[in-house]
């Protein structure tokens, strides 16, 4: 196609001009060159038109993941507020049980509250560690009141954290997937060229530290 | 540009179906200067292979209306037919939600979760582990699951693979497979054709004196260039629908995990459906079933093999095999 849109172009600058214009350049000689610059032109902005969709589409596919990332994280977001809207529930129904025990209640609390004041990713993850190492030593601490551990509300309660904890585990994978994907994107080597456009910056994973919980599940399970 | 999660995975198998699905219009093309190269053997004897050939590349300019008309109409009659046997139940009940309460509401849970109107659910009296989707149209999309399957994975890796199945729905599987089963049935209908009669031919200029075989040496030549053009064309037809399927399976993984967020509860229900699946239905339906342990492996199956599905979770939506030591009762940290 280019070809002939490149000939009738020659042809048409030929036939506007008159024969001879300037008899000192040669009557074809001038002529021609008319009708390759027009065509050089033409291929020239075809070039810069397949460039710019190229980047486009490079940039719309780092938006995108980037969206994805935002979604994802969105659902964490809905799992951690049940998570800490469970917990005043629970620390009362503990509290009517094991009222003295309020050094370990107050850290439950405090914890809550800190992991519901964090922000981003990184720091939410570091309150929700301390959370869970709040909460793990609330459980590890209701072992010893057997009239807690058979509450019908507490036994309930528990599961309910359990099922958020799932939940959550689920979605931070998908969340954590989500950014390696955005991440790799504006890191490999056509979309680092165009994610400073956006300014796409590195996300951060959400990790939350392990160490707390694995001591809660150390722990001496006592069956009566 | 290769695939390193999941949204990229979902974005080159989608690319890959449309080229394949591009394929097919190329191959009808083959198949017509196939039967071009074929005609111009019969009639003409006095041609050179090469001048066979080229005079039947000359043809395609008027033939191949002819060719894409005549698939069209083919294809109007074969859809229309699918559809009622696609309908066809394979003792299949329908559930109502009193029925199976939890599953339909696994199933409409997920629905919901996408803003999709919940297709109708179905079981199988079957002890086989499998499932399918089926429906053309939003009347009549329906998910089937065997009794086998109900009873013998856990919640999560129902709802996976309630996932898959409705994934397989969303994308449209079931018609663009059809599509795939139709231009095939077209190929192999035309070969069979061809085959049939070639034989026929044959038999009837084995018949004449040897002398006319020496004239029509080039008509021989190129009868046999057709014949090869057109088993090709119907190889590669096939070749695209089994790699289309594939892509599909991939997708249909992949979606599940969208939707669920688990992509360890899909590994696992595919671990224990694998080898359990083999059920007793047509072919068109078996197609769209969760797992179809196929009779011919490699190129000519329907779906990927289980090893490579559940390397794909691991690789692009972080799954992982659970291990032996995995406890499969559904328990959190707190209990």
């Amino acid at each position: 196609m280019s070809i002939r849109i490149r000939l009738s172009f020659g042809i048409a600058a030929r036939c506007e001009r008159p024969y001879i214009t300037d008899p000192g350049q040669g009557a074809n000689g001038g002529l021609l060159l008319e009708g390759e610059l027009m065509s050089g032109l033409l291929i020239f902005l075809i070039v810069i038109v397949l460039v710019v969709l190229f980047v486009v589409g490079i940039y719309n596919r780092i938006v995108g993941l980037n969206q994805r990332a935002d979604q994802a994280y969105a659902d964490i977001d809905v799992q951690l507020r049940q998570r800490h809207d469970l917990i005043p529930n629970l620390v009362e129904t503990v509290k009517g049980y094991a009222s003295h025990e309020r050094g370990t209640l107050e850290e439950v609390i405090q914890a809550r509250n800190g992991a519901v004041a964090a922000e981003g990713p990184a720091a939410q993850g570091v309150a929700e560690g301390v959370l869970n190492a709040a909460l793990g030593k609330l459980f590890a601490l209701a072992e010893a009141y057997p009239d807690l551990k058979a509450n019908t509300n507490f036994l309930e309660l528990q599961r309910q954290l359990s099922d958020v904890e799932n939940k959550l585990a689920a979605a931070r994978r998908f969340f954590n997937n989500a950014v390696q994907e955005f991440n790799t994107a504006i890191q490999q080597i056509p979309g680092n060229f165009v994610a400073p456009m956006g300014g796409f910056k590195q996300r951060e994973f959400f990790e939350i530290p392990e160490g707390s919980r694995a001591e809660v599940s150390a722990a001496p399970s006592v069956k009566f | 540009m290769g695939s390193y999660g999941l949204a990229t995975h979902i974005w080159n198998n989608n690319l890959k179906s449309i080229l394949l699905l591009a394929g097919f219009p190329i191959l009808l093309l083959l198949l017509n200067y196939g039967l071009n190269v074929g005609f111009v053997g019969l009639m003409r004897d006095d041609l050179t292979p090469g001048e066979g050939l080229s005079l039947a590349f000359q043809y395609m300019q008027q033939s191949w209306p002819f060719a894409f008309i005549g698939a069209a109409i083919w294809f109007l009659i074969a859809w229309v037919s699918y559809q009622s046997l696609i309908n066809l139940s394979t003792g299949a009940r329908g559930v109502t939600r009193d029925e199976e309460p939890e599953l339909y509401n696994l199933l409409e849970n997920l629905c919901i979760s996408r803003g999709i109107t919940t297709p109708r659910l179905s079981i199988i009296d079957s002890p086989a582990m499998n499932a399918f989707a089926s429906g053309l149209s939003d009347r009549n999309y329906s998910i089937t699951l065997t009794r086998g399957l109900v009873d013998a994975l856990d919640h999560d890796e129902i709802e996976a693979v309630m996932g898959h199945e409705l994934t397989h729905i969303r994308n449209r599987d079931v018609r663009l497979l059809m599509v795939a089963v139709i231009f095939v049935g077209i190929f192999s209908f035309i070969g069979e054709l061809v085959f049939r009669n070639m034989f026929g031919t044959g038999v009837r200029v084995g018949g004449h004196s040897s002398s006319r075989k020496g004239d029509s040496r080039g008509g021989g030549v190129l009868i046999l260039v057709a014949i090869a053009l057109i088993a090709l064309a119907y190889l590669l037809a096939m070749v695209i629908r089994f790699s289309l399927s594939q892509k599909r399976e991939y997708l249909a993984d992949a979606g599940s995990v969208e939707l669920t967020k688990k992509p360890d509860a899909m590994i696992s229900a595919l671990q224990k459906i694998s080898g359990h699946s083999t059920i007793d239905a047509p072919d068109e339906v078996r197609q769209m079933m969760i797992e179809n342990s196929a009779r011919f492996a490699g190129v000519f199956a329907t779906h990927p093999p289980v090893e490579k599905r559940i390397a794909a979770l691991e690789t692009y939506a972080a799954g992982r095999a659970p291990s032996p030591a995995h406890s499969q009762v559904a328990s959190g940290p707190w209990d």
